[in-house]
């Protein structure tokens, strides 16, 4: 083997860089000049081009159209799949503590308080059969966004796609799809909700859905109370974070020994079916009783959705004076 | 009946996780996807596999993709890496190499002489490439048969752009070393 003389040696690199068009233009320079004058060096420069010109025919290589066309459909199918099975979460700190919320392809899946342990491990997420979490900011960031407006109370609505896979059966979707239906600073019953899903004898299965309520503040289980006003239970024991939504959104509530309770006389109420509202003593009301009742924390939320003042009590001449 | 017992909130607000412009994407990017992986694994069965588990893994992960990303270079650098960690549980680069042998009758050209002795030259770069180290191949391979620039190739080889750069000048040096005495440059004369 002949030796190749240093200066070949130097200029190889750029040698190579200029006949695969890798080159600057000062380098591209100095090799056309040295294979001006290097036989050798020219056989290697046109080798490497050549070997540039077999390459580029390789971007050109046919592939085979029908295994490509099976790998594609193939793809198409799991990502479906995936799309079906993926929930997007992300936790994050709240007045009430670290919230997580989750949203799926359908909506928004789980909100979930986390007691202090801000990791999955501590959430029902991880426990879910057939999902795939992916922890995500931008999708569920905007729905942080508006739940802490809510918390502060500057948002009055959560118009949230909601996905109700999580409940646990079609009658605790129907409860979770009746107990959205509530409006904001307003109170009903659990046995309201058992009359509105056709089940007036199934109190404890209502409360039950709502003690399963995948979507605690978005489906607003803190806007339903026991029979007798007593805020009876939320989210485990923390009845307080219920005491609290429920000021947030300018519902009343007072302490009757241990017991809390929504100020009843401090609320305008509606019978089921009426479309006026009316003091709490009003003898227009058929009934007294939080079977049959709206509660309303003011005139201003009971009129946002559209009910009047009643005629025979005339809520608006003699508002409660709190 | 009030107003405001209708049951269900309105479904209107309006973000949507599935319709989220991932189609484009895949229908974009899968074929040069699968055309890089065939070569990079040098299986047709690698390539099936590892083009779907590409776009999989991007799904997840591609809407914490900054709006500026270059998406194409991203997904080839999820390719390399998933052939990367393939070939390192397998170390199946003797059998790659035995399969695009034997694939090349493949790229035999059935047309005139002329092209036979063009087609065994090319047959012959084949060879050499499967045979390359993994890395030489892969960045071989982006830069020569993608056109991704250096510093996409650095990333999806998590090495400096100027090493990306050195892995495809070796790989070059060693075809040029591969078809010694043989007869790429008098052909390509003639033509």
């Amino acid at each position: 083997m002949k030796e190749t003389p240093s200066e070949c040696c130097a200029i190889e690199p750029d040698l190579i860089a200029t006949a695969t068009q890798e080159a600057e233009p000062a380098a591209a320079r100095r090799v056309e000049e040295h294979i001006g004058r290097c036989a050798s060096c020219r056989g290697e420069f046109e080798q490497y081009r050549a070997i540039e010109g077999a390459v580029g025919a390789l971007r050109g290589e046919p592939l085979p159209a029908a295994r490509l066309t099976r790998a594609r459909a193939e793809l198409e199918s799991r990502l479906a799949d995936l799309r079906a099975r993926l929930v997007e979460y992300r936790v994050f700190p709240s007045p009430l503590g670290p919230i997580l919320i989750a949203r799926s392809e359908q909506g928004v899946s789980l909100v979930e308080y986390l007691r202090g342990r801000r990791a999955l491990g501590a959430s029902r997420l991880s426990r879910a059969a057939g999902v795939e979490a992916v922890e995500d900011g931008a999708e569920v960031e905007a729905l942080y966004r508006e739940l802490l407006e809510y918390l502060e109370g500057r948002r009055t609505r959560l118009d949230w796609p909601l996905d109700l896979r999580w409940a646990r059966s079609e009658f605790h979707r129907a409860v979770l799809q009746v107990t959205a239906g509530i409006p904001y600073g307003a109170v009903t019953s659990y046995t309201g909700i058992a009359w509105k899903v056709g089940r007036p004898a199934a109190v404890r299965a209502v409360a039950q859905a709502l003690r399963w309520n995948p979507l605690p503040i978005v489906v607003p289980c803190h806007r339903v109370v026991g029979v007798s006003g007593s805020l009876t239970g939320y989210a485990g024991n923390r009845i307080d974070l219920k005491q609290r939504l429920l000021a947030t959104e300018g519902v009343p509530t007072l302490k009757m020994r241990r017991d809390l309770q929504i100020a009843r006389e401090a609320m305008y109420a509606v019978s089921r079916g009426e479309v006026e509202y009316c003091l709490p003593t009003c003898p227009s009301l058929r009934s007294r009783t939080l079977v049959h009742l709206t509660l309303f924390g003011s005139r201003e939320r009971a009129e946002a959705v559209g009910l009047a003042p009643c005629t025979t009590c005339r809520p608006d001449l003699h508002p409660i004076s709190r | 009946m009030p107003p405001f017992h209708t049951g269900a909130p309105p479904v209107s607000y309006n973000v949507t996780m599935g319709g989220d412009g991932f189609e484009a994407i895949v229908a974009a990017h899968h074929g040069e996807i699968y055309r890089y992986l065939r070569r990079a694994t040098g299986r047709a069965s690698e390539a099936d596999d590892l083009s779907q588990e590409t776009f999989l893994r991007a799904f997840r992960a591609y809407r914490s993709l900054p709006p500026d990303a270059n998406v194409r270079a991203w997904l080839f650098a999820i390719a390399t890496n998933l052939s990367r960690n393939r070939f390192r549980a397998g170390k199946r680069q003797r059998r790659a190499l035995e399969a695009v042998r034997a694939q090349s009758s493949h790229f035999d050209g059935q047309g005139p002489e002329a092209e036979t002795l063009f087609n065994e030259a090319r047959t012959r770069i084949e060879a050499v490439i499967a045979g390359l180290p993994l890395k030489q191949r892969l960045a071989f391979t982006l830069r020569k048969v993608h056109d991704l620039d250096y510093e996409a190739i650095a990333r999806s080889l998590d090495c400096s752009p100027e090493s990306a750069r050195a892995h495809v000048f070796q790989a070059l040096r060693k075809i040029r070393q591969g078809l010694d005495r043989h007869e790429l440059v008098q052909r390509e004369r003639q033509r």
